[in-house]
């Protein structure tokens, strides 16, 4: 089938167009070029006026794995106010915090995203992940492998195995674990909450291994890069939330040497200890540290106020802030030899003065560093506040009266800690464009996405202008994926199935001796299952798997 | 004016969800509007006339007959206002009332006074499990009111309650009082296994020798200004619990759950 869109604003970072007027054309999913004038075209939307956008892309959204179903269980009160009805062509579920997969998929879709990746894939649990992303409708998804924490890793490090060695390891369990990116969780540290550590510095050893977190990075993020993994280490760093970490994350930046590496969530990283309460903004500091350093991207990890949950592998860090648990339940976990999980419900208040200050930092990093291609537009879903609020956030960048009047509703003293007050950035819808869009999926590693460019699969949202860019953002008026009408005026018209993202990076076979003695040894799983076959996630006829392309092999 | 009355025309196959027909969301509407509400039953949805039979107008004193078992929500969140159930009751009677007054002359079903945090509830027959708990995965159940039970009730009674007095004329099941972080439970009969299991505070009364859990110690034998007074409160109800010669002022502690805060006391009748 033949579709086109005739004559929409288009903005499209990837190929540099940037509000032209322009007719864009899809056949078979794809864009393609102008057919010939005699060609017969089967269906028409007329864009005058309207503003068209790749569909967005969710770099980091934890939307699958155990921790989310562990997150549901923890908050029926928070399901019970949000009951979604199934409809002709919609399945039923419950939404806020952390909604069930189906309406998670559908909301999304309903914002405008059509793709989400999960940044926290254990090995182990990896199988469940993929299970789950695929009651996932509409998105298309895929995954960062977690490693870091992993006994396998810790051991290598302390016999002194070589990089080659580590290549081989990450590479595996990336193919093991259908994965397109390897993320690192405080780095060492969960594992070194095994032992009885309650805090681990970027310095400090585990006390059974003798690593440091230093050490994981350097070692991991050179893995990644020499296997031609085109999304750099994914690293969640060291004393997540503590006051005064603002030098741990310089430092890591510092530290890797001019190693491709994302910060994630980098807002529960960016507090100094400064000021009557001993906790103040580091936003500037950490802005201007990724203004220098080419080699960092960063998502922010934006909160905002309201009921969520926080749900992460980090339980060194999610055990130590348990009280704060809102309501107060909360739940942490080792699991196996790769890493553990934490769970507590939080509920962020703008009277409150961290939680303001929280919100004020976050804002001042997207605001202060100057590279859209490197900053990315996250709420780290739901950990800083559900997927469902990110336009809101958009106007907050976007507004800059909006957002001096929410500033002016938030705790005192806070209002005084932040200069946002000062900074008159008005995000661009270009500049939108490149963090959700164009940006995210280069950053993700995606050949083929993110793009309105001939060849590029056809995910497009169509939006209608608004001054009020909270509205324009929460009801598109189309949404395509892969050329297919999935949503009209923010509701779900059509559903589909999106495919899985992953990359194969090569390794030497020899790696799976050790592993085999390994997982016979302390494992729950025989190596043989741990692996994951394409045709787990295609045999049902609605999952599939799409491979990207690797930089250069080293 | 008379009492608005729903008489059960029969029983359905399916359960049925009452909370519509609650005083506060009756008050200003005709009985031809009150007729046209629809109850969700099952999967599908009825007419309130279809089901029963309505008369009379006053929407601030709601009786209904021929109920069943499965009339679920009934009176839901009342706020102002009597409700009298002649027969059976489904589960989550009364769930969150706020005050009025809502009487069953027959059995009720699960979670009973759940979350209620005012008013009274009395139930002639018995109750089911998790009598004035919290709904799953809620920190807190019953928060105030009284609950008057003249039949027995299942186990779980009083489960995360928080504040309020139950008095069971019968016996309770297992775990009755489990988790209470505050409030009064009274009963008159026998109490099951697990007796305050988990409980933070709050006083378990108890006119029988219940088995007590090894978390639970005993604190010796004591006679307690208090209880008369708590006994002279209790005048006002229609139930054994006004009998004066019910009362008493001596009694057996013990205080736990060790495993908890262990604040919580089980006074037993010497």
């Amino acid at each position: 089938m033949l579709m086109k869109l005739t004559a929409g604003t288009v903005y499209d970072p990837a190929s540099g167009i940037d509000g032209q007027v322009k007719t864009l054309y899809v056949q078979d999913g794809k864009f393609v070029k102008q057919p010939a004038s005699d060609v017969k075209i089967d269906k028409e939307y007329d864009l005058k006026g309207k503003v068209v956008m790749a569909g967005a892309i969710d770099m980091h959204t934890h939307i699958g794995g155990g921790k989310g179903n562990i997150a549901r269980m923890l908050i029926p009160e928070d399901h019970r106010k949000d009951p979604v009805h199934r409809s002709d062509i919609t399945r039923s579920g419950c939404g806020h915090a952390m909604p069930s997969t189906f309406t998670t998929g559908y909301r999304y879709a309903e914002m405008g995203y059509t793709a989400g990746f999960e940044p926290a894939i254990l090995p182990v649990n990896a199988r469940q992940a993929h299970m789950e992303m695929a009651d996932i409708p509409i998105l298309d998804k895929g995954g960062y492998v977690m490693l870091g924490s992993d006994d396998y890793l810790l051991r290598m490090l302390t016999a002194k195995k070589d990089q080659k060695a580590i290549n081989d390891y990450v590479a595996w369990t990336m193919n093991a674990a259908k994965a397109i990116g390897v993320k690192v969780v405080n780095p060492g540290g969960i594992n070194a909450f095994k032992f009885n550590q309650r805090k681990l510095d970027l310095d400090e050893q585990n006390s059974h291994y003798q690593v440091t977190p230093r050490e994981i990075l350097q070692v991991l993020a050179t893995a990644v890069k020499e296997i031609g993994v085109k999304h750099p280490l994914h690293v969640h760093g060291c004393n997540l939330g503590v006051p005064g970490n603002v030098e741990t994350t310089l430092d890591t930046m510092q530290g890797i040497g001019g190693l491709p590496m994302h910060l994630t969530h980098i807002q529960f990283h960016s507090y100094g200890s400064e000021g009557d309460f001993k906790f103040s903004s580091g936003g500037a500091a950490i802005a201007e540290a990724i203004n220098k350093h080419k080699n960092i991207t960063a998502d922010v990890g934006q909160i905002l106020f309201g009921q969520t949950i926080t749900a992460s592998g980090d339980n060194m860090r999610q055990h130590a802030n348990h009280g704060f648990a809102s309501p107060n339940k909360w739940v942490c976990m080792d699991i196996e030899c790769d890493a553990g999980c934490g769970v507590v419900p939080f509920k962020y208040r703008d009277q409150n003065f961290v939680n303001a200050l929280q919100w004020a930092i976050g804002l001042e990093i997207f605001l202060l560093v100057d590279d859209p291609w490197r900053i990315f537009l996250t709420t780290d879903h739901p950990n800083g506040a559900p997927f469902t609020t990110y336009p809101h956030l958009i106007r907050l960048l976007m507004d800059k009266s909006f957002r001096n009047d929410m500033l002016a509703t938030i705790h005192p003293e806070a209002q005084k800690m932040t200069t946002l007050a000062s900074i008159d950035r008005e995000y661009s819808l270009q500049e939108i464009a490149i963090l959700t869009r164009a940006g995210a999926a280069r950053l993700v590693g995606l050949d083929d996405r993110g793009s309105l460019t001939e060849g590029a699969w056809a995910d497009i949202t169509v939006y209608t202008e608004n001054a009020d860019r909270e509205k324009m953002f929460e009801k598109p008026d189309y949404v395509f994926k892969d050329g297919e009408l999935v949503v009209v005026d923010g509701k779900v018209v059509h559903t589909k199935w999106g495919t899985t993202h992953i990359v194969r990076p090569d390794w030497d076979n020899s790696v799976e001796k050790d592993l085999q003695k390994y997982f016979d040894r302390f494992m729950t799983m025989k190596v043989g299952n741990f692996k994951i076959s394409d045709d787990e996630i295609t045999e049902d006829g609605r999952g599939s798997l799409t491979t990207h392309s690797l930089n250069g092999v080293t | 004016m008379s009492a608005l009355t729903f008489t059960a025309r029969q029983e359905t196959a399916q359960r049925v969800d009452m909370s519509p027909l609650v005083c506060q969301l009756l008050k200003d509407l005709t009985v031809t509007e009150i007729a046209a509400i629809e109850l969700q039953n099952g999967k599908r949805k009825m007419r309130a006339d279809e089901l029963f039979e309505i008369k009379g107008s006053d929407t601030q004193n709601i009786v209904i007959k021929n109920s069943f078992a499965k009339l679920d929500f009934i009176a839901k969140e009342l706020q102002e206002g009597s409700v009298t159930v002649e027969g059976e009751a489904g589960a989550y009677l009364g769930m969150g009332m706020k005050s009025g007054a809502i009487t069953v002359h027959g059995n009720v079903g699960l979670y009973a006074a759940c979350e209620m945090k005012n008013g009274l509830l009395t139930i002639n027959g018995n109750a089911g499990d998790f009598l004035g708990a919290a709904l799953p995965g809620n920190k807190q159940g019953m928060k105030g009111g009284t609950v008057l039970v003249k039949g027995n009730v299942g186990q779980r009674a009083g489960d995360h309650m928080r504040r309020g007095i139950m008095l069971i004329e019968g016996n309770a099941g297992d775990y009755c009082g489990s988790r209470m972080i505050a409030g009064t439970i009274a009963v008159m009969g026998q109490t099951g296994r697990f007796l305050g299991y988990a409980m933070q505070r709050g006083n378990l009364l108890l006119w029988q020798q219940p088995i007590l859990s090894a978390t639970f110690n005993d604190c010796g034998s004591h006679t307690l200004a208090f209880l008369p007074i708590l006994f002279k409160s209790f005048a006002k109800f229609d139930s054994r619990f006004a009998d004066a010669t019910q009362a008493f002022n001596r009694v057996q502690r013990y205080g736990g759950d060790m495993a908890e805060k262990g604040r919580a006391e089980i006074l037993v009748k010497l």
